[in-house]
């Protein structure tokens, strides 16, 4: 036991020490928090002022009122100045000269944009059943002429604005009570409410995102530690240290020293993460804008705890994997091969999760989540979105945990033979020979 | 006593025997030179008596016991195959090998400190590995093996690839070692070192032991009938010569193995006047020539390496 103390030291040294861990460790979350916080900054930030949009109105009905609208406070700048100064202009001499002349202020940049609105808005209401096919009402556009058009910020908001008043209008035309009809067509909210025995509880998006999150990162970390795992059991094999090593030790004792080691690396990794995220959820009131409709998602605390169960689980299984396949080649290239297979088995079950997730208790999900080469993310997820009977968990537990003591024994066997040999990969064959005769 | 103690071990992989019904002891506080050609099984036995390869059949007791964990505490072990961590500094490098032979942390540094002062990479002790020239690696291996002070110091191949400087380090801390009671037992194919160093031999040949015994007494029985000459001119006759056994010549210098009822004295008049002679030893044969005789049909080409016909 005191010798694997000393292989799970050093492998932990080595690594915590190297520029990639640090710099992983710092990157990561700064990379994934960027992700989200980034855009809704820049979102937030962007420049917004004041600004002069030439209004030619055919209807001649609608200016007053949209310029009535775009005063009211929703339309203003932040500091409550008016974001849209509205400029009437008349249609004369004609339609084409004035908006000559306007498409010439624009592209002075003496205003911004310039908004048209044709004469046959207001009615297109009362036009549409006398269109052949009822169903299908001609559209009406009025244009917003600019030089750019991708602020798609400025145009729902101007668009808001100029729909509002036209059918405010055409209601009225129609001797209807424009608020009264708002409150008749009021949409309705499918609010899913998430009941457990303790209770029920909103749920949110974000829990979603959140199962959806957690899961990959369990992927994600057996992917990359395995893959530490094989390459430290291929440099220690091609740098030969191998065999001076096994002069103190059982090849086992390395093995497990090494899962171990690294394992404790992947833990150490998370936990700063974690602290970091804590404090990121304490402080996120006030780096996440005020405006922003975005708020941080809580993890429930047994779903952190069977994160942390399934990670390990998992990383168990995977590790002697993947220890295995560094014992058996020669190179990393030729271990890219082998590793194909062992992916796989964590791919399907990424790919299964939006099964899992829209049927998390269905005879299937139940099934896929006891194969224990598939638990570590299934079981898992099905916790976060629907936490099944405790058996199903403790079975699937149980399963995993006597198919990772299975591994081990196997896979010492494998990995004692295979970390002596070079030169030509065995075949399948002979690593089972192995097994059956060490 | 005996140090180690192999008792017809046997080890096949596949159809091919590595070692075929092997035995011999080794006393303890001797050096022991285990022979042969390359591929003869050397470097099998040396892994199956570390315990990493498992002999088919036969016994291995070292000091007296079974190879397990503990005893591997108190061997030391030079495999054919050097290799360190190349990204560790070599004092950590030396710290985690000391440790998983059982040494304590403080014991540990302070035998870390000896050895690279002794073998002068003290300066070194920081550096990575892989920053170490070829020459202080193999000193660093070296310290590696002898770091915990074990009984039992195991070396296969200690001087290939080693200049005339480390060689001659390591043939003093070799003899050190034995002065101290350690027993040491290494393999080779270069004889000279043999004759110099070991006390008993073992020579190995296609998997079997051919020969084994107390060095001298080998070179005994194979009586005085080896001259060794070394002279100039054309000597291509002499292998025509009645007399003649055998004779591995290199050109200015000539080892003759002489037919049993011949005499050197009767060989010498024949030679005289037709080259030139510095030198006409009479002596019990060399290793080497002993060597090449049980190999048989095979013959030391250079130091390194062996070519069979």
């Amino acid at each position: 036991m005191r010798k694997i103390l000393s292989v799970i030291k050093r492998e932990y040294i080595q690594i915590v020490r190297t520029k990639g861990f640090i710099i992983g460790t710092v990157l990561g979350p700064v990379f994934m928090l960027g992700l989200i916080v980034v855009p809704i900054i820049v979102s937030s930030a962007s420049v917004e002022r004041q600004e002069t949009i030439g209004v030619v109105d055919l209807t001649n009905e609608i200016f007053t009122e949209l310029d009535k609208k775009l005063d009211h406070r929703e339309y203003r700048l932040k500091d409550g100045f008016r974001r849209y100064i509205l400029e009437k202009y008349e249609p004369s001499p004609g339609v084409e000269e004035v908006r000559n002349e306007l498409r010439e202020r624009v592209l002075k940049k003496e205003i911004s944009a310039y908004i048209y609105i044709p004469e046959d808005v207001l009615e297109s209401g009362a036009r549409e059943s006398a269109v052949k096919d009822a169903t299908v009402p001609e559209e009406v556009k009025a244009e917003y002429v600019s030089e750019h058009t991708t602020d798609f910020e400025e145009l729902r908001s101007l668009n808001r604005a100029l729909n509002n008043v036209i059918v405010e209008k055409r209601l009225k035309s129609e001797g209807l009570d424009p608020q009264k009809v708002a409150q008749y067509i009021k949409r309705v909210e499918l609010q899913p409410i998430k009941i457990t025995k303790k209770g029920e509880e909103e749920d949110t998006a974000g829990t979603f995102m959140i199962s959806y999150f957690l899961a990959l990162i369990i992927y994600m970390a057996i992917l990359i530690y395995g893959q530490v795992i094989m390459r430290g059991v291929i440099e220690e094999k091609s740098s030969r240290v191998v065999e001076v090593v096994l002069s103190s030790l059982k090849p086992f004792q390395l093995m497990m020293g090494k899962i171990l080691g690294i394992g404790a690396v992947g833990l150490t990794q998370f936990s700063i993460w974690t602290l970091f995220g804590i404090g990121a959820s304490l402080y996120s009131t006030s780096f996440i804008p005020a405006g922003a409709d975005f708020a941080m998602p809580s993890i429930p605390a047994h779903v952190f705890i069977y994160f942390v169960v399934f990670f390990i689980l998992g990383y168990f299984l995977f590790g002697t994997l993947y220890a295995a396949i560094g014992s058996v080649v020669n190179s990393e290239k030729e271990a890219q091969q082998l590793v194909m297979p062992v992916t796989m088995f964590l791919i399907v079950p990424i790919m299964l999760m939006i099964f899992i997730i829209r049927a998390p208790d269905s005879p299937l999900a139940v099934f896929l989540s006891m194969i224990p080469f598939f638990t570590p993310i299934l079981m898992f997820l099905r916790i976060t979105v629907l936490l099944p009977p405790f058996a199903q968990i403790g079975v699937s537990i149980v399963i995993l945990a006597i198919t990772i003591l299975v591994m081990v024994w196997l896979v010492a066997k494998i990995y004692r033979v295979g970390i002596l040999m070079y030169g030509k990969r065995p075949k399948f064959a002979e690593v089972v020979r192995w097994v059956r005769y060490s | 006593m005996d140090a180690l103690e192999i008792e017809g071990i046997s080890k096949s992989f596949g159809d091919f025997y590595a070692v075929k019904n092997l035995s011999f002891e080794i006393p303890a506080g001797t050096i022991y030179g285990l022979l042969g050609p390359n591929g003869a099984g050397k470097t099998t036995t040396i892994r199956m008596v570390m315990n990493i390869i498992i002999p088919d059949e036969g016994s291995i007791k070292v000091l007296n016991q079974r190879m397990d964990e503990e005893m591997k505490e108190r061997v030391g072990y030079l495999p054919e195959d050097r290799g360190l961590y190349p990204k560790m500094k070599v004092g950590e490098l030396l710290l985690f090998l000391a440790e998983i032979k059982g040494l304590k942390g403080s014991e540990a540094r302070k035998e870390i400190d000896f050895w690279l002062e002794r073998f002068d990479l003290s300066d070194w002790k920081s550096k990575k590995v892989e920053e170490l020239s070829r020459g202080m690696q193999q000193k660093l291996q070296f310290i590696v093996t002898v770091i915990h002070q074990p009984e039992l110091i195991i070396l296969d191949e200690p001087f290939s690839g080693l200049d005339p400087v480390n060689t001659k380090l390591l043939k003093d801390v070799m003899l050190e070692m034995k002065e101290k009671g350690r027993t040491i037992v290494f393999s080779t194919h270069r004889m000279e070192q043999v004759e110099m160093i070991c006390d008993n031999i073992c020579l190995i040949n296609k998997a079997e032991r051919v020969l084994e015994g107390n060095l001298s007494q080998i070179k005994k029985q194979y009586g005085k009938n080896t001259v060794i000459l070394d002279y100039d001119g054309e000597a291509n006759f002499i292998k025509n010569l009645p007399e003649i056994d055998r004779i591995d010549d290199y050109g200015k210098f000539m080892e003759i193995k002489l037919k049993e009822k011949s005499s050197p004295q009767d060989l010498l008049p024949k030679l005289v006047g037709k080259i030139s002679i510095n030198k006409y030893e009479v002596r019990e044969p060399t290793l080497n020539a002993i060597f090449i005789e049980k190999v048989g049909g095979e013959e030391v080409k250079d130091e390194e390496d062996i070519i069979s016909h």
